[in-house]
């Protein structure tokens, strides 16, 4: 007693039963008056406050200034425990409300923490636990991963090597060809270097004619450095010699060019490194490789705080980029242009960031002959599992031929599905619209897609069935507007699937050619379907739900290497403002909800 | 002869201070306030028999539950089918209770000269000097404050002419003080406590 003491309540749950006991045994109840100080920076606390009624704000206090309000704290909640710790309040605590609180004594917390480490890591971690997680994924990490970088396979560049004697003119075609802009001339045993500036400078400066042998306006004297030395001091050299690139060197031979370019990318967060490693990878092992970093990228990007939708747009780009580069490997260049690969689900949306289950399909030209598709296509569907994404539980994958059709099958599917409204055949349909082409031949995806949106304008039934799924899970607040789950929620159940499939139908309806959510829901605001200010709110709370669940994911990938339950928030490892923040996001997704419920005639 | 409570206690005082309770009878200086509530078998005080007894410390602002008393007694003979839908308390949860004659050593011992409050306080009062007088010769020696009439007296001048309703719900409701165990002995003593602190220090609550 009192009983009323609420202790499923974080961290109170994770006490023992007989320190339960204690805790009951040691609480007072303390009665505020709106306004009153509660407990006054530099104070000795009494312990720590938990609201059973009542509002308390936290503040910086400065002489009665017109103080800031860091938080404010509402029943159930506790405050004043960091400070009982430290032995002095380091805020103001003020009753916005007449307020009535539970006061658990600092004696009776210390010993609680002393015996339950778990109760005590709860009670620390609003600081040091926090900032050790943060500390372990923030940017200095990066920095002093980048300190450490030497100089290897990731930004050394294959050279182009000429031999003594070509022209100008060849030269510089050759480049063009090749991409490249620099080049080595090798003159006898030595190599000299031509970039893009000299061959111009060669040309209008000094008026070279264009049959010049490159050798002769080469510089040899190069700047050199090994395999293994640590990329800043190549970095340093640059600076320090005015110059953009030099030269790898391992015992006399020539390894290959370090450009400034590439180092420089390599030290905002490796993405270009990865981008280019991909795009350079010609044999299957050489892809895998350049995959596997991608997971070091997300957790790099996301440490240094970039937003989740913009880390979710860089991750789908390079997806796309190895799904396509894989696609050049695998299938045989002479069906190429007459097959689309798609992507579909979060990839074809662009919301993945952790790698999760492949969800892709095969468009071909009807009428194509090619006896060895399945066994191709169940080669790329493997390999793409051995590069980290994993089987699609669904099945939906090219390895399965239900999801490798002609145009024609795979319109005639789609419309299938849309006069069924059965749920398996609602689940597919909303996988495949948001089917994005990343190789192959787009035309064969274009002409299916424009032929479905066309077919759809004539079914208005359809668009009620297909909004109905948005509504299915409920938002998790409760009556009063608090969030209804104390511990762990389904944020896909709860957030973001309501808005992602709701939006879906609206961009349907309207024939918004766009994919991304974000981008459905701007291009929605352009024609007119929602409010501006309703996009924006959606696009806010859509952000939060990925960024809170990529906060946790990252968490639990470094924790337990594979994270089991990707959409699963624990509340509790969120502050009091986070928690806010969510709270406020689920009330934009039930208005929303209302909204669709109102606009395809779904009450009741 | 129902002798009122004023004068018993100015002639208990007379014949216990030397006694070896004497201390009881001094005079109060301290700020603190004892909330009692008991949980009885019947409303009458000569048929009644005590089930239970809670009480709660106030100091200033605060409600001391950590320092309290909840006493559960041994089923008394009355307790009937029909005070048990009252206060839900069986004659089972009753087992493990104390006899009286320990009951009022920790209730003297918790209260000593302290006001003691309540809601319809003198019931309680009565009930327990009728169990005290017998053994001790003297009932509880503090003064009683009555919840309701430290309500009244605030409110007064909002209802003139009117008649307040002073009903316990009413009471908790209109001072938005939350009902923390209705019908037990302690969850009462703790609720009529905070409403109290909160008439004292709060802002006279608008009806």
């Amino acid at each position: 007693m009192p009983s009323s003491f609420n202790m499923t309540n974080m961290p109170f749950s994770l006490l023992t039963e007989a320190e339960q006991v204690l805790l009951r045994n040691s609480l007072d109840i303390g009665y505020y008056q709106r306004g009153e100080t509660v407990l006054a920076a530099g104070d000795v606390p009494e312990g720590v406050y938990v609201i059973l009624k009542g509002v308390v704000s936290e503040n910086d206090a400065d002489g009665g200034e017109v103080d800031h309000v860091f938080v404010h704290y509402t029943a159930e909640d506790y405050f004043g425990g960091w400070s009982a710790i430290k032995g002095r309040a380091i805020h103001n605590f003020l009753a916005e409300e007449e307020t009535i609180c539970h006061i658990l004594p600092t004696k009776t917390l210390l010993d609680l923490c002393a015996e339950n480490s778990r109760f005590a890591d709860y009670f620390q971690q609003s600081l040091s636990a926090k900032t050790e997680i943060r500390s372990k994924l923030g940017g200095d990490q990066d920095m002093a991963e980048f300190m450490l970088a030497q100089i290897k396979d990731g930004v050394i560049r294959e050279p182009l090597i000429v031999e003594q004697g070509s022209s100008i003119d060849a030269a510089t075609r050759l480049m063009r060809e090749k991409r490249a802009d620099c080049m080595l001339v090798k003159r006898g045993n030595r190599y000299g270097m031509v970039t893009g500036t000299d061959l111009l400078d060669a040309i209008v400066i000094d008026g070279f004619p264009l049959e010049t042998d490159v050798a002769e306006i080469a510089s040899y004297r190069l700047i050199t450095t090994a395999s293994g030395d640590y990329l800043f001091n190549a970095l340093i050299t640059m600076t320090q010699q005015h110059i953009e690139r030099v030269v790898v060197m391992d015992d006399q031979q020539l390894t290959g060019v370090v450009e400034l370019t590439d180092v420089l990318s390599y030290f905002s967060s490796h993405s270009h490194v990865i981008g280019l490693r991909i795009e350079r990878a010609d044999t299957i092992d050489a892809l895998r490789d350049a995959a596997a970093g991608l997971s070091d990228l997300v957790r790099a990007v996301v440490g240094q705080g970039v937003k989740a939708r913009f880390v979710m747009d860089l991750i789908a780009a390079m997806n796309g980029r190895i799904i396509a580069k894989l696609f050049d490997l695998i299938i045989p260049p002479d069906m190429q242009p007459h097959v689309c690969l798609v992507v579909m689900g979060s990839e074809g949306r662009g919301e993945q960031i952790m790698k999760t289950d492949q969800d892709n399909g095969l468009i071909f030209r009807d009428g194509l002959i090619w006896p060895d598709m399945h066994k191709t296509l169940r080669q790329f569907s493997d390999t793409l599992i051995s590069f980290g994404f994993p089987e699609c539980p669904g099945n939906i994958m090219v390895s399965n031929p239900d999801w490798v059709k002609s145009i024609g099958d795979w319109t005639q599917q789609l419309s299938d599905w849309s006069r069924d409204c059965d749920g398996t055949a609602q689940m597919n349909l909303a996988i495949a619209v948001d089917a994005h082409p990343v190789a192959g031949n787009q035309a064969l995806f274009k002409t299916s897609r424009n032929w479905f949106m066309r077919h759809l304008q004539s079914n208005k039934v359809f668009f009620a069935h297909f909004a109905k799924v948005a509504l299915e899970f409920d938002t998790p607040l409760s009556f009063f507007g608090n969030l209804k789950e104390k511990g762990q929620l389904d944020v896909k159940k709860g957030g973001i699937f309501p808005i992602v499939h709701g939006i879906r139908t609206l961009a349907l309806e309207y024939r918004v050619l766009e994919t991304n959510t974000f981008k459905r829901i701007e291009a929605l605001v352009e024609l007119g379907q929602i409010k501006e200010k309703h996009g924006r709110e959606l696009c806010e709370a859509l952000a939060l739900f990925i960024q809170v669940r990529l906060g946790q994911q990252v968490i639990r990938a470094e924790q337990d290497g594979i994270d089991q339950t990707p959409n699963t928030i624990d509340l509790a490892l969120l502050d009091k403002m986070e928690r806010d923040m969510l709270r406020d996001a689920l009330h934009i997704v039930k208005g929303f909800k209302k909204h669709l419920a109102l606009r395809y005639h779904l009450a009741g | 002869m129902i002798i009122p409570r004023t004068i018993r206690q100015f002639k208990e005082r007379i014949d216990h201070k030397a006694g070896p309770h004497g201390e009881l009878f001094e005079p109060y200086d301290g700020d603190e306030v004892v909330s009692l509530d008991c949980e009885t078998t019947s409303l009458n005080v000569k048929e009644g028999e005590i089930l239970s007894i809670g009480a709660v410390k106030i100091r200033g602002q605060k409600v001391v539950t950590s320092e309290r008393l909840d006493i559960k007694l041994k089923p008394p003979k009355s307790l009937t089918e029909d005070s048990i839908k009252i206060h839900k308390i069986r004659a089972a949860d009753l087992m493990d209770g104390v006899e009286m004659d320990e009951a009022l050593e920790q209730v003297l011992a918790f209260v000593g000269n302290r006001p003691v409050l309540g809601y319809y306080v003198n019931y309680d009062i009565r009930m327990l000097d009728k169990f005290l007088r017998p053994r001790y010769g003297f009932g509880l020696p503090g003064k009683a404050i009555e919840l309701s009439h430290v309500y009244h007296d605030i409110i007064k001048w909002r209802s003139i002419g009117g008649n307040a309703d002073l009903r316990f719900d009413t009471i908790s409701r209109n001072l938005d003080i939350p009902m923390l165990e209705r019908h037990t002995a302690l969850g009462d003593a703790i609720t009529v406590a905070l409403m109290y602190v909160r008439l004292k220090y709060g802002e006279t609550p608008n009806i």
